[in-house]
C-alpha cells in the first residue's frame, strides 16, 4: 500500500488546519451558511435531511487494517456506531456534529486519510477494481496510476472549479469490475503488440438523468503520457463544458454535443502543445509509487485443500460462499474474499464499528493487513490462503458478515435515498430490504445465478440503476413514491443502458414485479444462460407481458 | 476594493475605458477584448499600456491576435466557481508566453488565493474586509503536487531533487 511521506503528511495536516479555521469562522458567525457551503463542500461535508454527512475518501478503495480500525473508532466516537460504504469506494458518516468534524479529519490525517475532493466540482476519488493486485485476470495493477492521479488531481490549480464533478475509473483486468465505461474518463490498462503496457482511454460516460456510455478516445496511450493527456482532456472540458445548467454540465453532454471526433481533435491539439512540458512526473517518482504496490510475499500453496472440500461437501452455505464470495488469485493456493455487506433484510453497505474492527483483525491475520472496498458496497480481503477459508468464514458468519450472496440477486446496490438524502424523491433502502427478504433462500438465489439489482431514489442515479441488470428508479408521482422498473443494463465490459419496462409501481408492487421478471427468466433461459444474456436474446416483450399482463 | 498582491509584481494603474471612449495619449487603459479585436492598431499606438478585460466566456483563441500587444490583463469572474478564469490565465502564460500582470476581479473567495497564484495570476481585487482572510490563505500550504505558473515545482519533482542531494524528504517503500 501507498505510505505517506513528509510532503503528503504536510498536505493533509494543512488541509485540516484550514478546515478547522473555516468551521471556527462558521461557528462564530463570521461566515454565513451560504458562504460556508462551498467551503464545506470542498471537504465532503454535506447538509442532509437530518444532519451533516461527512464523506471520507478511501483512495481507489484500498485500506490498511489500521485505517479500518480508525474508521471504526470514528463511527463509535463521533457517530452512531456505524458507517456506510459507497459506490465510489468511500465511507459516509451520517451523524457527525459540525463542531467535531475538524477533529475527525485530524484523526483521519493521523492514519494517512482525508476527505479532500469527496464533493464539489472537482476530480473525485479515483475508483478501481476491488481485486487490483490480486485478480488472476489482471494485465497490470492499476493502483500506482490511481495514486498518481490522486496526487496530480489534489488541489489542482486549474481543475478545482470545473463545470461539474468529475469521476475517473481505472482498471487493469480483462473483466471490468470498475464500471469504467460509466465514468467521465475511463482508463483500461492493456498490453500492445510490442508487449508494452499502456491505457485505452475512454471519455464521456456518466449516469444521472442522461445516461451515456463512454466512447473510446485512444486505443493505446503510453503510461508516461498519462497525466499530460488527462490534463489536455480536462482543459478542453473546463473551457467548454456547459455552466448554464448543472444537469447539462458533465463531460458526457459536451462530448455528445461536439462529437467524440471533434473532442479528440481538440484534446490532441492541446496535448501536442503540453506533452513535453514537465507535467508528467519524473520516472523515479513513478518507480517510487509502484514500489508501494509490489505484490505481497505470498507463498505458492496447493490449490486443493482437503478441509475446504470436506466442509463444502457438508455445509451448503459454506459451499455457496466459496462459489460466490471467493475468486481466482494470481498466486496459487490463494483467493480474494468478498465480505458481503448485504445481509438479507439489512441496509446495503452499512457496517457497524464492531464489524469494522473485526474485518481489520481478520485482515491482519489472514490478508496481509489489506482491505478493499468495492463499488458494489462490499468489503474485500484481497490475499487469503485457501487453507484459512474455513476459519475465516466461521468468524465472518458469527459476526453477520458471512452472507454468501456476492454477485447474486440480493447483492444490491442502493443509494441512501429519502432515509438520509436531501435530493431523493423516494426511499431506496426499504426496497432493497423487501427484495432481499422476498428472496431469502440461498438455493433459489444460486439457481437464479448472477443478477445485479441497482436502486436509485432519484434521477441523479447514485444507485447506478441505469447499469443494473434490473434497475429500480424511485420517482415522485403526485406526492407518492413510485418505482420504475428497468431491465438490461450492465456496468461491465459489455456496458449497456437499462431500458424502462413500463409504468411504475408502489413499494409492494415493485417487489412483485421483480419476482415476475425473475420467473420469466427461469422459464425461458437456455442452459447456463445468465439473466442479462437471456434478456438480450428475448427482448423486453415477454417480460412486459408477465409484469403488466396482456393488453 | 483593495488589491492583494500574490507575486510581488508592481501592479499596473489604469483607467477602465467604458463604451467607445478613446484613450488619452500615453494613458494606461483597460478595455474589453471585443473592442481590442475590432479596432485597428491606432488604439495600441495611442494608449500607453493596454490591458484586456477578459470575461470567462472568452474563447482563449481570441486572445491570440492581441496577447503580444497587451501589457496587462484583467480576468473577470462572474462567480467564484467559474473555473474558466483559471484556464484563461494558464493559456495566457502557457500558449502566449504572456509576462505581464494578470489580475483577478469579481467574487473570488479567500480560499482560492493559492489556486489563483498557481494558475498564473499576480493580483486580485477584493473587498477590503476580505483582505486578512486572503492573506492568511496564501501561507496555508507548504507545497503542492503540481508544478505551476507561480514558479513552484511539484512535490513529485521536489521529492527526487531533495532525495538526490540529501537522501531525506521522502520515505522509501518498505
Amino acid at each position: 500500500m501507498y505510505a505517506y511521506d513528509t510532503y503528503d503528511h504536510a498536505m493533509v495536516n494543512a488541509r485540516v488546519a484550514e478546515f478547522r479555521d473555516q468551521v471556527d469562522r462558521r461557528m462564530k458567525g463570521e461566515l454565513t451558511e451560504e458562504e460556508f457551503r462551498p467551503l464545506r463542500l470542498m471537504n465532503g461535508l454535506y447538509l442532509q435531511l437530518h444532519a451533516y454527512m461527512l464523506r471520507v475518501a478511501i483512495p481507489y478503495g484500498t485500506l490498511s487494517a489500521d485505517q479500518m480500525r480508525k474508521l471504526a473508532h470514528i463511527a463509535r466516537k463521533y457517530d452512531k456506531g456505524y458507517g456506510h460504504f459507497t459506490t465510489r469506494q468511500n465511507i459516509q458518516y451520517n451523524w457527525p456534529k459540525l463542531s467535531e468534524t475538524p477533529d475527525i479529519l485530524q484523526e483521519l490525517a493521523d492514519v494517512e486519510m482525508h476527505a479532500i475532493q469527496t464533493s464539489g466540482n472537482c476530480i473525485r476519488n479515483v475508483t478501481t477494481d476491488q481485486f487490483a493486485g490480486a485478480a488472476a485476470d489482471e494485465v497490470a495493477d492499476p493502483r500506482p496510476y490511481a495514486e498518481l492521479i490522486r496526487q496530480w488531481s489534489t488541489f489542482h490549480p486549474e481543475f478545482s472549479f470545473l463545470p461539474r464533478k468529475f469521476k475517473i475509473a481505472i482498471t487493469g483486468a480483462k473483466e471490468d469490475r470498475a464500471a469504467v465505461k460509466w465514468h467521465d474518463i475511463g482508463l483500461v490498462l492493456k498490453q500492445n503488440d510490442a508487449g508494452e503496457v499502456g491505457f485505452e482511454v475512454l471519455a464521456g460516460g456518466g449516469m444521472g438523468r442522461t445516461p451515456v456510455i463512454a466512447k473510446s478516445m485512444r486505443e493505446f496511450l503510453p503510461i508516461s503520457d498519462m497525466l499530460s493527456y488527462l490534463e489536455a482532456m480536462l482543459r478542453v472540458y473546463n473551457e467548454q463544458g456547459r455552466r448554464d445548467n448543472k444537469y447539462k454540465a458533465r463531460i458526457k453532454i459536451l462530448v455528445d454535443a461536439m462529437g467524440i471526433d471533434e473532442y479528440r481533435r481538440q484534446v490532441d491539439a492541446e496535448w501536442e502543445k503540453i506533452r513535453h512540458v514537465p507535467i508528467d512526473v519524473p520516472d523515479e517518482e513513478v518507480a517510487r509509487i509502484k514500489a508501494f504496490f509490489a505484490p505481497p510475499p505470498l507463498p505458492v500453496l496447493a490449490d486443493d485443500v482437503a478441509e475446504v472440500d470436506a466442509l463444502a461437501d457438508s455445509n451448503f452455505i459454506f459451499q455457496a460462499w466459496l462459489a460466490n464470495n471467493t475468486g481466482a488469485h494470481k498466486v496459487p493456493g490463494h483467493t480474494h474474499v468478498t465480505i458481503s455487506l448485504k445481509p438479507h433484510g439489512g441496509i446495503p453497505g452499512d457496517a457497524t464499528d464492531a464489524q469494522m474492527d473485526l474485518v481489520a483483525d481478520l485482515a491482519d491475520t489472514f490478508s496481509q493487513g489489506e482491505i478493499r472496498v468495492s463499488h458494489e458496497q462490499n468489503l474485500i480481503l484481497p490475499h487469503v490462503a485457501k487453507k484459512d477459508l474455513p476459519t475465516l468464514w466461521a468468524k465472518l458468519d458469527e459476526a453477520g458478515l458471512g452472507t454468501p450472496n456476492a454477485g447474486l440477486l440480493t447483492d444490491i446496490i442502493a443509494c441512501p435515498g429519502l432515509d438520509y438524502c436531501s435530493l431523493a424523491n423516494t426511499r431506496s433502502i426499504p426496497i432493497a430490504q423487501s427484495i432481499t427478504e422476498r428472496f431469502d433462500d440461498m438455493k433459489r438465489l444460486m439457481d437464479i445465478g448472477p443478477l445485479k439489482i441497482k436502486i436509485s431514489g432519484c434521477i441523479n442515479s447514485c444507485g447506478h440503476h441505469h447499469a443494473g441488470h434490473i434497475g429500480i428508479l424511485g420517482v415522485d408521482r403526485r406526492g407518492e413514491e413510485n418505482y420504475q422498473l428497468l431491465l438490461g443494463g450492465s456496468g461491465a465490459e459489455d456496458a449497456s443502458k437499462a431500458a424502462i419496462l413500463g409504468p411504475g409501481f408502489n413499494e409492494d408492487g415493485i417487489v412483485d414485479a421483480v419476482e415476475k421478471v425473475v420467473a420469466v427468466y427461469l422459464g425461458e433461459r437456455e442452459d447456463d444462460e445468465s439473466f442479462l444474456n437471456a434478456y438480450r436474446r428475448l427482448g423486453p416483450d415477454v417480460f412486459k407481458e408477465a409484469v403488466y399482463g396482456t393488453d | 476594493m483593495v488589491l492583494i498582491n500574490l507575486t510581488g509584481i508592481q501592479p499596473t494603474g489604469y483607467t477602465l475605458l467604458a463604451g467607445d471612449a478613446a484613450p488619452k495619449e500615453g494613458e494606461n487603459v483597460a478595455v474589453a477584448v471585443s473592442r481590442l479585436l475590432t479596432e485597428d492598431g491606432a488604439f495600441f499606438s495611442t494608449a500607453g499600456g493596454v490591458g484586456a478585460v477578459i470575461t470567462t466566456g472568452t474563447p482563449f483563441a481570441e486572445l491570440d491576435a492581441i496577447a503580444d500587444k497587451l501589457t496587462f490583463a484583467v480576468i473577470e469572474f462572474p462567480a467564484f466557481g467559474d473555473g474558466r478564469g483559471f484556464s484563461l490565465a494558464v493559456r495566457l502564460r502557457k500558449d502566449f508566453g504572456f509576462k505581464g500582470e494578470i489580475r483577478a476581479a469579481g467574487p473570488v473567495i479567500p480560499d482560492q488565493a493559492l489556486f489563483l497564484l498557481r494558475a498564473g495570476f499576480d493580483t486580485v481585487e477584493v473587498a477590503e474586509e476580505r483582505k486578512p482572510a486572503f492573506e492568511a490563505a496564501l501561507s496555508r500550504f507548504p507545497g503542492f503536487y503540481q508544478s505551476d505558473f507561480g514558479g513552484q515545482t511539484s512535490i513529485a519533482h521536489a521529492r527526487h531533487t531533495v532525495a538526490r542531494h540529501t537522501g531525506e524528504g521522502h520515505r522509501k517503500a518498505s
